[in-house]
């Protein structure tokens, strides 16, 4: 054996910079299909768009969703801003990879993964960037920075921005972000068990769809286990409503209620990047790898 | 200690059997039939260190199984294995250092972008010196003639031009072990004999240990002085490329060139007539028996030439294959009912 | 002779795609399920919206209370249907698979073997929803059950009292799975130009999500959006079939709806046909 021909250094794996690489390596290959890049940045932003018309269209019939819960149209629109924020990012970083992995199990390309020295997870679920999704950030920023005003600025009890508002609200995002990245790993790692998952993308859009409204809308004999389903089993309720809770709805009467939601959303988040390690190191045994 | 050892490796699949007919597959929505497919059965190896071992065997013997278990792609059902004192299927960062897979008929290098930027990533991943990395690669890629296409997209490559950056991406992080699995598949002569020249060549320099397998003889006459034959997950035989034939073949072949054209009616009386073009013919001959029948037809007729050979290598190789398939068949055959008793 | 011969060469293409379709039945049961999540959100969100009215309204009760023509019931309803409806007329995979088999040069073998690529791809699409809906009617006729009260109080020109309306109904869901077949077959194709049809089929979903009525009643909108949808093709995806079905287009404006229906097929038949035709053309040309 011959210890000289190896590089010197075999600590951990530099993950910043191998990360950095994917990023510039997918946008390298986007400009090299413009046009697509082109389109698909502008059709990602009229999707948003859309779904704005939409809620405009239902704020023509009502001035608030639900009764008594505090969901005007301003408040709303931050939700949906936050929505928006989230979803950019996970369609920008994980999206790509959820939906090369089952490919990469079809095609038996995931042996190539395994061989690297770098976490099989980290370099199966980030080294793809979908850039044209990111353009949805910047419009979320944008409709969050107009009703966040619109709100302050409004005659009719004001909405007054606290620095812990301030603080959480991004520290939230990130949160709501690590569990919808978990929950993408451990979808996409179930292909392994259940071979070609053309409903991945299906499923994946039907569980968050249930994130993507305020939680108070989940009532009733029907709405109270879901809202507990989406709370506690798959969390994927508390991706925006927290966040968009403690910007858009500091001084509920029920504070204290909201102060819990957020350290179980902290803890929650930990909970499914764990479940989602686990799951996917799970998944892994079960890789028979495509014959040739 | 071997650099590769192997102890009673085995993998088994569960493969379901899907069901002919349309009610069948059906039914088979809520019950499926499995079957166990053994792909690998108790494999004993050993590799020392600068080996260039060659793996032979029919389509799905499981060459290509041991090989990813001892890239620790796939894990066993049972059995040891040690690659450079790692247990592969640990996936240890310390041991993926150190070798690399070469796979033919599947590509890691990004497919819409040159060469070089996937390159740059496994710089990245396996931390190569940046200055290390420019020497080897250049070095690689002008071995292999790639160097002026190192800019362009992966997909407007051919095929050998591909495998070239393949191996090259492989060989980046100067690995110990590499694994080479039909490295020449669907190559036309020219770039398989590029390909061979530069495996034999960057092996001889570096003294790294190399298990290959490949369906294309000259690829192993060219390089491996190990074979290693593998069927129905067994290994069968494993020594020189010569021994085969000593081993599995207990036959010579004998040309001989007459005098007279009509000698070669009743020459089957020496052996098997594989050939008759008055006036030579060749006939195939116990091993034991050359000298004897030699001798016989020396007596009886006046030769002009002879000539005693070894059956080509490609035959008794797949008389090898064959006659394991008939073994394990006559194995597995239910046995046979018997009227009288019932 | 021959044409027993093409029945029996499209029974045998038939099975092979209903046992394929079998073979993948964790994605199978899984998808079954996951259809019917959507519209929960959907009807939680209409309630909620309901229940604002009612409050700002001071209504006693949500049933009472009536949005651009529909009330509460009539919104679960419109979703079932459309839930119905879509599942005639929405075509997984059949654009990007289309636009994947010219890339990868599958598409040669249509080239080589005798069989229509469109044609072939017809019946493979007839055998997935076969397959699909033989399992998933137990769970929608139990939806249906379930939410049967939603559908009373009806007017009588809707389908639960007139036997016309039902059979408009059917018919607009039969057209709307061949329209929705050749539309999407009709994107793929643009795949012998475009090597990425990806962005394009993404335009097509966001259209269609929002313009087919799958996300709210076309009929809500107001001008001039209102006369633009109508001017499209795809309100016969989710929209019109539901609408049909509850009695909000009858006479001479159900016919006309459809004969215009039929109009779009025979246009995007046609367009599928020669943009294959051109495709194969150009593809060939290439040498593949």
């Amino acid at each position: 054996m011959s210890p000289t021909s190896h590089p010197a250094n075999p600590e951990r794996p530099q993950y910043l910079r191998v990360f950095l690489t994917f990023a510039r390596n997918s946008l390298v290959r986007d400009m090299t299909f413009r046009v697509n890049f082109l389109i698909e940045s502008v059709a990602a932003l009229s999707w948003m768009i859309a779904n704005l018309g939409f809620y405009l269209l239902i704020f023509t019939f009502t001035d608030s969703i639900g009764e008594r819960t505090g969901w005007g149209q301003y408040e709303f629109f931050v939700f949906l801003a936050t929505t928006m924020l989230v979803n950019s990012v996970v369609q920008a970083f994980f999206m790509p990879n959820a939906q090369e992995f089952s490919e990469l199990i079809r095609t038996g390309g995931l042996d190539f993964a395994l061989l690297k020295p770098i976490d099989t997870q980290f370099l199966i679920s980030l080294q793809r960037v979908n850039w044209s999704s990111l353009i949805n950030f910047v419009a979320g920023a944008i409709l969050l920075a107009f009703s966040v005003y619109q709100l302050v600025t409004r005659a009719d009890n004001p909405l007054h921005l606290t620095p812990a508002a301030i603080i959480l609200y991004p520290l939230f995002v990130a949160c709501g972000i690590a569990i919808l990245y978990s929950l993408m790993v451990s979808l996409a790692a179930t292909s392994i068990w259940l071979g070609r998952n053309q409903s991945l993308y299906d499923f994946w859009f039907y569980i968050t769809n249930f994130s993507r409204y305020p939680m108070e809308i989940y009532n009733g004999t029907f709405g109270l286990p879901l809202r507990w389903f989406f709370t506690f089993i798959v969390p994927v309720l508390i991706v925006v409503n927290v966040p968009a809770r403690v910007l858009a709805q500091p001084l509920r009467p029920d504070t204290s209620l909201g102060i819990a939601m957020g350290l179980f959303g902290i803890g929650a988040t930990m909970f499914c990047l764990a479940a989602s390690r686990f799951v996917f190191r799970r998944s892994l045994l079960s890789y028979r790898s495509a014959s040739s | 200690m071997s650099i590769i050892e192997i102890e009673n490796l085995t993998k088994t699949y569960r493969v379901y059997q899907k069901q002919e007919g349309l009610v069948a597959s059906l039914r088979g929505l809520f019950r499926r039939q499995h079957r166990e497919v053994e792909a690998v059965r108790g494999i004993n190896l050993a590799v020392e260190e600068g080996e260039f071992v060659a793996f032979l065997g029919p389509n799905g013997a499981g060459k290509t199984t041991t090989l990813k278990l001892l890239s620790g792609v796939i894990n066993p059902v049972s059995g040891t294995a040690r690659v450079m004192g790692h247990i592969p299927w640990k996936r240890e960062n310390a041991y993926r250092r150190r070798f690399a897979l070469v796979m033919g008929q599947k590509n890691q290098l990004w497919w819409d972008l040159p060469a070089q930027e996937s390159f740059r990533l496994h710089q990245q991943i396996y931390r190569i010196d940046p200055a290390q990395f420019e020497r080897t690669r250049d070095e690689l890629t002008d071995l292999l003639k790639v160097r002026d296409l190192l800019r362009q997209p992966v997909r407007e490559l051919s095929l050998g031009e591909r495998m070239k950056m393949e191996l090259t991406a492989a060989l980046l992080h100067s690995p110990d072990v590499l694994f080479l699995d039909e490295p020449t598949i669907g190559l036309d002569v020219v770039a398989q004999h590029n390909i061979q020249k530069f495996l034999k060549h960057y092996q001889a320099e570096r003294n790294i240990t190399i298990l290959l397998t490949s369906h294309y003889m000259k690829d192993v006459a060219a390089l491996c002085k190990r074979v290693v034959i593998i069927t129905q997950g067994r290994i069968e035989y494993d020594g020189s490329l010569s021994g085969i034939i000593d081993s599995f073949s207990g036959h010579k072949i004998i040309t001989l060139q007459f005098a007279q054209d009509d000698a070669i009616d009743n020459m089957d009386r020496f052996g098997d007539v594989l050939e008759r073009e008055p006036p030579r013919a060749k006939i195939r001959v116990p091993r034991a028996a050359v000298a004897k029948t030699l001798a016989a037809i020396l007596a009886e007729h006046m030769i002009e030439d002879v000539a005693v050979e070894d059956p080509p290598l490609e035959e008794v190789i797949a008389d090898l294959y064959a006659s394991v398939d008939d073994a394990q068949a006559a194995r597995e055959r239910p046995p046979a009912e018997d009227p009288v008793s019932q | 002779m021959t044409a027993l011969i093409r029945v029996k060469t499209w029974w045998t293409i038939l099975r092979i795609c209903l046992e394929e379709r079998l073979v993948y039945r964790g994605d199978f049961a899984l998808g079954t399920l996951m259809r019917f999540l959507p519209i929960v959100t959907q009807i939680f969100l209409w309630f909620a919206i309901f229940e604002a009215v009612k409050d700002a309204r001071n209504a006693d009760d949500i049933s009472s209370i009536s949005l651009s023509g529909y009330r509460y019931t009539e919104f679960v309803a419109y979703y079932l249907l459309t839930m119905l409806s879509r599942a005639f007329s929405s075509m997984p995979g059949l654009a990007s698979g289309i636009a994947r088999q010219i890339r990868d040069g599958e598409v040669k073998k249509y080239l080589i073997q005798p069989v229509d690529m469109l044609g072939f791809m017809l019946l493979g699409r007839i055998a997935h929803k076969v397959a699909y809906y033989s399992v998933a009617m137990g769970p929608f006729a139990l939806v249906f059950f379930l939410c049967r009260n939603m559908f009373s109080g009806l007017p009588a020109e809707a389908a639960t009292h007139s036997l016309t309306t039902l059979l408009a109904f059917l018919t607009s869901l039969v057209l709307g799975f061949v329209l929705g077949y050749f539309l999407e077959a009709t994107i793929g194709l643009i795949g012998f130009w475009w090597l990425e049809v990806t962005s394009i089929l993404f335009i097509y979903m966001l259209f269609s999500f929002f313009l087919s009525g799958h996300m709210f009643p076309l009929d809500m909108l107001p001008q001039p959006w209102s006369t633009l949808v109508d001017l499209l093709p795809l309100k016969y995806l989710a929209y019109f079939p539901s609408a049909v079905f509850l009695g909000k287009v009858s006479g001479a404006e159900l016919v006309w709806g459809l004969t215009v229906e039929v109009l779009w097929i025979v246009f995007f038949v046609a367009l599928s046909r020669w943009l294959y035709y051109r495709g194969i053309k150009r593809y060939s040309g290439f040498g593949g």
